[in-house]
């Protein structure tokens, strides 16, 4: 008899879901996060859904946490006592960056480098070098380091990150490195960038070694404290901790490596509206995640999620496997204003949660994306199941006034409101597919947040997408992705050959080492061996490109079979991605051998809806605004009692909980077991 | 919802939705063109440039600055611009002043909605290698454009898309890296076809009507912008300026002046060349006098974004084709350096974009009470080429940044590069792909403009060479500074030395390509700092202080520069207040009045020794012009 628990901590609410593995019962707690230790919200959370569930403590068993804390804590500044180790000659790596200037032409004339991360007086260097093969060229000069160290110790730095040249290839100084800090300065925490990221490009790679040495600190020690008291509740129990590639691991191992928790943020949402998307029969998707203040967006394709590695964190590089999520500054709260120059513009500026819309009455004065659907008749009187009472007249004139200065009827600039969001939305999915060579028109659409199922069919319009999935319980799908997570561990090493010259027993040695890495590591998370799956993937490119595609090895080949594959199926990735392959005509360069250690973990069943025969008729109508045909009384109907199979035809809203379905004309809705809303172009 | 039955008017959704697909598009053909090329030069150093233009070639996009449309009407008959085609140029005399040097191939496709032209998709960029006298294409010494590499004239790569193949082969069969430049080719043609989609999606969801007219406020909006924040902030009056060139590669004792005249009044800025020096001998020149300089007025005007109430604001204005409706341009006679015949070698032609941008800076600065940033020079291409045979063939090469510009807000950036979103190459990355090692990946101290706000410092890069090989080095400012603006000193000289395996050092000229580096040789590479902004004895001595600690200033330098004596302290160093009031006192006292510009040493010296060749009604430009203070005063001012 137990419970599992899902918490989801934001940077204003935690939500938590919990799922009785006996019968399928969910339970949804909201409640404050503490931005400052977030194990407080988080052991909150658990402590009200085990009460609201009527279970105690020793029930739980087992523990799941997403978070954006540690993002925050970068975007704070949290910039105290970092310091640096580099290898001589290179101290001024940082400061130089890739010298790039972001942007438009003429911008290096005003634009201005933001302050590094580690400034420059605490940056040291190491007498030692590699060459790119692992060779060593220069023996490690002990007693300097131990100099640097203790003179970085000495000015206040109590987290220093190493990253030596090549170390990706041997990270024997690294490891020295790092064993004199403990030995020297046992409570100051080190990263060293051989572990962080062994992948070349030495700038993104001492970028990213900085972030996760700046983050240990706090989650750390939030993770720590949450896991002593869960444990003093309900005893051993796996706490896991989401990771940025879509997997968890146990809270010690994210705890180590904390830059892979830095962008978990958007991931079990996708992950969730994947598993939802699995049983509505959609394989290829992309997701639309529309929160307050902004959007989150991804592709996946064969249930599969597009992973990237590169991101920025603020003006900061960070390398580490992580969903390709792209963030669109236009959510729910977004606000319509008028430039300096009479142009209409939607967000990136927001309501947020204080003072939030006209609407909800809590202090708003200007008129935001959820006042236009009021406006429209797309929302009904009060939301949250009647909790929230709406103040339409209030959004009504708001919208009149904006009407106004473009000589425009108050639903038709709402109407374009709602046109110039979803336009902003278009471009975050062109850059998650087109730009990287995928055409949308031949994904679903799966829209969830609170307010995501009000824009998807605007979108959808927008980029020829025929389908629109609308998973139940939009708002928590977040929390409860996490309840689908396996355990995952990525591993990386660079080794750069080209096929004409490669030895396949080495890139093959290389493979194997990283697999037994990574099977050992899972193993120990508690994964039974049967559970453990290894994938190897392999980074190629044309020799001279300077992007590499990621070959996934067909599960179970090895040995020269996977290396051949690998050579082979490039051409094929190479042209699927771009749209040209020079098979036969040009070397192919290996740059990254890749494995990832997968634990399958076991899913809670979701529980599916009892079949009635009654169709649902609509609970009654409403005035809605349409900006091709003007205002039509819709049917409304309330989304649980819809038989499933039944399918309505728009314009028609579709009502529960929390959240609300826009089906325009030419669009039809049908509900299935599992409780999606599948939206279909007719 | 979409297709014919749309609104054909515009309104503000119409217009703020096509704006955003336009900047998103521009951003779609970016990528596409980073992902898909091949050249080191492209990908990594992002020197190519995207544009999108209407039907009649106007410019909607402002992220860089892009060739020209005019081309297309010029060379092809109005009836001969059909779906499918892809035309294709790089030839500096035919391509209306859009194409400055020969390795930038340039592809435009037109886009069409139901039969009806209704706008352009451009990509050029600057390619490794397109034949002619030295690998990269760029001979030091070349004296006309045919040593420089293949030219081609404005054809039909494809036509209504069926490709021509003899061109095609003829193309790559000429350059080094033919296989290089298919790729490049072939990414640049897929990434513009990707743009004219997203145009045309919104000619058919919002009719064509409303698109066009949604152009045309795009573009006005930028010119009302001009008008509205940035022309006011400049004085009305004729300003004069001018910079210099400091070799041409063939003659190499003689420096190049660029000159300016410049009138601002209510709502437009006249900018005159007249007084440039004559075309040069060697590949300095810019063949800009077409199309009514429609080039160089869009090159130029993003010059006048430093004006702006702040940086943030400046990084939002974006500079299309409406700016040519602000600035004017008169060209002198045939036979300058912007006005060059026909032939004439244009390679280094990146020098004169730098001066033609820091002089328009510089008059500005006269008519700003000295609001402008400083100077910076930031393009300039080092590499190595070796390799006993063609399969062994390599060449390394790199654009190298500078120190940015000290300006009224910041101190300039260290080594950054004028090409947005261009990047340096890992040192990992250059070892694991060449036979090199980088010895240092550091700044080079005391090489910014000393200034209240300094530049931003340049390069010091050493690298050895493990096999025999080739130096090149593309650049100028070796004797002649980036200048200073409002009190701020002049920056620190690129300078590239070769440090044999014996030990020895030989310093090469900044225009080389014939200069061997043996195995194990070390190449030295130190380049310029930024212009200084402001009186440099007026900056913050814990500034300067802070500067010492991380060794980027030493302490003469401090002294010298910025009259501010340090005491080390352990592992820091402090300022030592009274010395630094006595010296500041004393280094105030000594030098005078304080001059708008600081050109550095060399410059000071040709003027001494009136070297310096005015053309008739000229005079030296800086003459008389003194830092101000906030208030627009001068030293001498203040004190009456």
């Amino acid at each position: 008899m137990t419970l599992r628990v899902a918490i989801d901590t934001g940077g204003t609410f935690t939500d938590v879901v919990a799922i009785d593995d006996e019968n399928g019962e969910q339970y949804v707690v909201k409640t404050p996060s503490t931005p400052s230790d977030p194990s407080v919200g988080l052991l909150n959370g658990v402590r009200e859904i085990v009460e609201i569930a009527g279970r105690s403590g020793s029930d739980v068993g087992q523990l799941l946490h997403g978070s954006t804390t540690a993002t925050n804590a970068v975007l704070e500044h949290k910039f105290d006592g970092l310091g640096l180790i580099v290898t001589k000659g290179f101290r001024h790596m940082i400061e130089i960056a890739r010298q790039s200037v972001p942007d438009g032409y003429g911008n290096s004339f005003f634009w201005v480098k933001p302050p590094r991360l580690c400034p420059l007086h605490l940056v040291r260097e190491a007498a030692a070098r590699m060459d790119h093969n692992g060779e060593i060229i220069d023996e490690l000069d002990e007693e300097g380091v131990v100099v640097a160290i203790d003179e970085l110790v000495e000015q206040g730095v109590n987290c220093i990150g190493v990253c030596l040249l090549h170390s990706y290839a041997n990270d024997a100084h690294e490891k020295r490195i790092g064993a004199l800090i403990e030995e020297r300065h046992p409570g100051v925490f080190y990263s060293l960038s051989s572990v962080v990221l062994p992948e070349y490009r030495e700038y993104e790679r001492a970028m990213t070694t900085l972030i996760d040495v700046l983050v240990k600190p706090y989650c750390k020690t939030y993770l720590q404290n949450a896991a002593d008291e869960i444990r003093s509740e309900a005893g051993q129990i796996p706490f896991l901790i989401m990771q940025s590639n879509g997997g968890v691991v146990r809270h010690e191992t994210a705890g180590g490596k904390p830059v892979t928790m830095l962008l978990s943020g958007p991931a079990a949402g996708v992950l969730g509206a994947i598993h939802m998307s699995r049983l509505a029969g959609f394989d290829d998707i992309l997701t639309l995640d529309v929160g307050g203040t902004s959007t989150d967006i991804s592709l996946v394709s064969k249930l599969t999620p597009q992973m990237t590695s590169y991101s920025m964190v603020e003006h900061y590089p960070v390398k580490t496997p992580m969903l390709d999520i792209v963030t669109v500054g236009t959510g729910g709260g977004s606000l319509a204003w008028v430039d300096d120059y009479g142009g209409l513009k939607v967000g990136p500026r927001s309501a947020g949660a204080v003072p939030g819309p006209i609407c909800y009455s809590r202090g708003g004065t200007k008129p935001a994306v959820t006042d236009a659907a009021a406006v429209l008749g797309r929302l009904p009187d009060a939301l949250v199941g009647g909790g929230l009472k709406l103040d339409i007249p209030s959004s009504q004139k708001a919208f009149d006034e904006l009407g106004e200065r473009f000589g425009m009827s108050a639903e038709e600039v709402a109407a374009g409101v709602f046109e110039i969001a979803a336009a902003n939305m278009v471009h975050g999915i062109r850059q998650v597919s087109t730009t990287r060579g995928s055409d949308p028109g031949a994904y679903a659409l799966v829209s969830f947040g609170g307010a995501g199922a009000m824009f998807a069919t605007d979108v959808a319009d927008f980029l020829g997408m025929k389908t629109v999935l609308s998973p139940p319980n939009p708002g928590n799908l977040s929390a409860y992705g996490l309840h689908v997570c396996d355990v995952k561990q990525d591993y990386i090493r660079t080794l750069v050959r080209q096929q004409s010259k490669a030895d396949a027993t080495e890139i093959e040695e290389q493979w194997r080492e990283l697999e037994e890495t990574g099977r050992a590591a899972v193993a120990s998370e508690g994964v039974a061996p049967g559970d453990i799956e290894l994938l190897r993937s392999a980074d190629v490119r044309y020799v001279g490109e300077g992007h590499e595609v990621s070959v996934a090895i067909a599960a179970g080949k090895t040995g020269t079979h996977a290396i051949e594959f690998m050579w082979n199926d490039f051409h094929r990735v190479h042209d699927e991605s771009f749209g040209f392959e020079y098979k036969g005509e040009q070397d192919v360069e290996l740059v990254n051998l890749r494995v990832q250690a997968v634990g399958r973990a076991s899913r809670p069943e979701v529980k599916k809806k009892l079949d009635t025969d009654a169709q649902a008729s609509p609970s009654g109508t409403r005035n809605v605004f349409w900006r091709e045909t003007g205002w039509i009384e819709c049917p409304i109907y309330d989304r649980e009692s819809l038989a499933i199979g039944q399918r309505v035809t728009g314009p028609t809203i579709v009502e529960e909980y929390g959240s609300t379905v826009v089906v325009p004309t030419s669009w039809s809705a049908r509900a299935d077991q599992y409780g999606n809303l599948i939206l279909e172009k007719v | 919802m979409a297709g014919k039955n749309a609104k054909t008017t515009l309104g503000p959704i119409e217009l703020e939705v096509i704006t955003g697909t336009i900047r998103s598009a521009e951003l779609e053909i970016e990528a596409a063109v980073e992902r898909t090329s091949r050249s080191p030069m492209i990908r990594d150093q992002h020197d190519y440039r995207v544009a999108l233009f209407d039907a009649k070639g106007r410019k909607l996009t402002g992220r860089s600055y892009s060739a020209l449309v005019e081309p297309v009407f010029e060379y092809f008959d109005d009836g001969d611009i059909h779906p499918g085609d892809v035309f294709f140029w790089n030839d500096p005399y035919n391509s209306c002043g859009g194409i400055g040097h020969v390795p930038d191939l340039c592809t435009t496709v037109p886009i069409f909605h139901e039969e009806r032209l209704i706008g352009f998709s451009q990509v050029f960029g600057h390619h490794d290698d397109v034949g002619g006298a030295v690998p990269g294409s760029l001979p030091v010494d070349a004296r006309d454009m045919w040593a420089e590499g293949l030219v081609i004239p404005p054809i039909k790569l494809y036509d209504k898309g069926v490709l021509n193949e003899a061109a095609y082969k003829i193309v790559f069969r000429n350059s080094r890296l033919g296989e290089h430049l298919r790729g490049d080719v072939d990414a640049e043609i897929g990434a513009a076809l990707l743009g004219s989609r997203r145009i045309t999606a919104m000619a058919e969801r919002y009719g064509i009507d409303a698109l066009e007219s949604a152009f045309d406020t795009i573009l006005e909006n930028c010119a009302a912008t001009i008008r509205r924040e940035l022309l006011p902030k400049i004085k009305n009056g004729t300003y004069t300026w001018e910079d210099f060139v400091e070799c041409d590669g063939v003659e190499r004792d003689k420096i190049h002046a660029f000159r300016l005249t410049m009138t601002k009044t209510d709502d437009k800025i006249f900018l005159d060349f007249s007084g440039t020096d004559p075309e040069a001998a060697g590949p300095i020149n810019w063949p800009i006098d077409y199309a009514d300089g429609k080039f160089i007025r869009k090159f130029m005007a993003p010059v006048l974004r430093s004006l702006a109430d702040s940086p943030e604001r400046a990084a939002e204005i974006d500079m299309n084709e409406g700016a040519i409706d602000v600035l004017e341009v008169k060209f002198p006679e045939k036979g300058t350096l912007v006005t060059p015949t026909f032939g004439k070698p244009t390679g280094m032609r990146f020098f004169l974009f730098l001066r033609v941008l820091g002089t328009f800076a510089g008059a500005l600065a006269k008519a700003t009470g000295g609001r402008m940033p400083a100077d910076h020079e930031t393009i300039r291409i080092w590499g190595m080429h070796g390799g006993r045979n063609q399969d062994e063939f390599y060449l390394f090469r790199e654009v190298l940044g500078g120190g940015g510009p000290g300006r009224p807000w910041a101190d300039g950036s260290d080594v950054v590069h004028i090409v947005p979103n261009s990047r340096n190459l890992p040192a990992e990355f250059s070892e694991t792909r060449y036979p090199i090692r980088v010895e240092k990946l550091g700044l080079a101290r005391d090489s910014a403009g000393a200034g209240y706000r300094r530049g931003g410092f340049g390069y010091n890069k050493q690298i050895r060479t493990l096999g025999d090989a080739t130096l090149l080095s593309n650049a100028d400012r070796s004797f002649i500074n980036c200048y200073g603006v409002n009190g701020g000193k002049a920056g620190g000289l690129y300078g590239v030395t070769i440090e044999q395996p014996d030990g020895s050092e030989v310093e090469a000229p900044g225009m080389s390509d014939d200069r061997v580096v043996p195995a194990g040789g070390i190449v030295k590479l130190q380049t310029t700092g930024g212009g200084g902004w402001g009186d440099p004895l007026a900056r913050e001595p814990e500034l300067v202080c802070y500067d010492v600690l991380c060794g980027l200033v030493s302490p003469d330098a401090a002294q010298s520069d910025y009259g501010v004596v340090v005491a080390k302290d352990g592992n820091a160093f402090v300022v030592d207040e009274a010395a630094t009031g006595a010296l500041r006192t004393k280094l105030a006292a000594a030098r005078g009045e304080l001059n708008m510009f600081d050109r550095g040493p060399v410059v000071d010296d040709l003027r001494r020794k009136g070297e310096i060749d005015w053309p008739e009604g000229w005079q030296d430009p800086d003459e008389g012009w003194h830092a101000v203070d906030a208030d627009g005063r001068s030293d001498a001012e203040r004190a009456a």
